[in-house]
């Protein structure tokens, strides 16, 4: 998968590098930006679970652009895409996995659960 | 470096190997898949306990700093501009342009190094948050040492090669040992990609 761009180099010589600067200037800005947007996002006073997504796809996108652009995999043949992804999916779903069978709240400490018990705990009581 | 010799080299194609791919390239990615895991099992294992701070201390809220956090993934960001420019400058040749830009990311990477002491200080001598007080401070400094464990390993890295390009033994042929070690460099960048939203930002929702 060797692409339009990379054949193209040598014909567009200094403008082609000037323009490929460019690119990556351009790519680093909008990473910022979303760096930024992510900050302003967690203030917002929504609902939790639309916070987590909206942060859940800001970071997605930063991480699509470094790994597609930074890291060439745009360029490179589909089989160092595919290697990447066998890894982060299998990432994903360990750590979905484990955050699905020990979640944060049923693995709060005792001590803390006590101190504010759900409403069934209470009835009982 | 001539024109010519630029038109002959593609630096995404091997016609050397079965895989069209170039070993080392391969060898990388197939590294970086396995540190995905590596991180998944550490990250998910901080969210699992992270609301388990040190008894009778903040919660971790009030002990994370946004501002100096925040700072660390710009800088980091700027880094990796820098290591992908490098990156092209010596596919084109251009070692002088590389060099600078090698050094920069180095910097760069000093810098973030800087910050996550400075942190780690703060966390424990102010905040009182240490490795051995609590579950959240285990989980914390494991996942965060670690990542910054494999920033200095790039540091280094990086370091070595600019030296090395000194030598006169680094050329557009070698831009492969390059393009790896930025492989490796974005890595750490996207893995801190997920630590600020997963172990920071979550903290203020």
């Amino acid at each position: 998968m060797s692409s339009p761009a990379t054949a193209a180099a040598p014909d567009h010589g200094h403008d082609f590098e000037q323009s490929k600067f460019m690119f990556f200037v351009q790519i680093a800005m909008l990473l910022a930006v979303i760096t930024g947007l992510e900050l302003v996002t967690v203030y917002l006073p929504f609902m939790k679970w639309l916070l987590v997504s909206v942060l859940v796809v800001l970071s997605t996108v930063k991480f699509m652009f470094v790994i597609f652009y930074f890291m060439h995999l745009r360029w490179d043949k589909v089989f160092c895409t595919i290697l990447f992804f066998i890894g982060l999916v299998l990432a994903g779903g360990t750590a979905w996995a484990l955050l699905k069978l020990f979640g944060a709240e049923a693995s709060k400490p005792l001590s803390a659960a006590m101190a504010d018990p759900p409403a069934i705990v209470s009835r009982i009581a | 470096m001539s024109t010519a010799a630029i038109a002959t080299i593609d630096h995404h194609h091997d016609p050397s190997t079965s895989t069209g791919i170039p070993n080392k390239k391969l060898l990388m990615w197939a590294f970086l898949a396995s540190d995905c895991m590596f991180f998944g099992c550490l990250i998910s294992t901080h969210l699992i306990y992270r609301l388990h701070p040190p008894p009778g201390t903040l919660p971790a809220r009030q002990v994370f700093s946004i501002e100096l956090t925040s700072f660390s993934t710009f800088i980091l960001l700027m880094s990796s501009l820098m290591m992908a420019l490098a990156v092209n400058a010596i596919q084109k040749g251009n070692l002088r342009s590389m060099r600078w830009s090698l050094l920069t990311t180095i910097f760069f990477g000093c810098i973030f190094l800087g910050c996550q002491v400075y942190e780690f200080r703060n966390f424990v001598y102010e905040k009182h948050l240490t490795i051995t007080n609590s579950i959240l401070g285990t989980t914390f400094f494991t996942l965060t040492g670690t990542h910054g464990l494999h920033v200095l390993i790039g540091v280094i890295w990086l370091s070595g090669m600019l030296i090395y390009s000194f030598t006169g033994r680094l050329s557009e042929k070698d831009a492969i040992d390059v393009e790896m070690m930025g492989l490796y460099w974005h890595f750490v960048d996207i893995v801190w990609i997920v630590i600020f939203t997963a172990v920071y930002l979550l903290e203020y929702i």
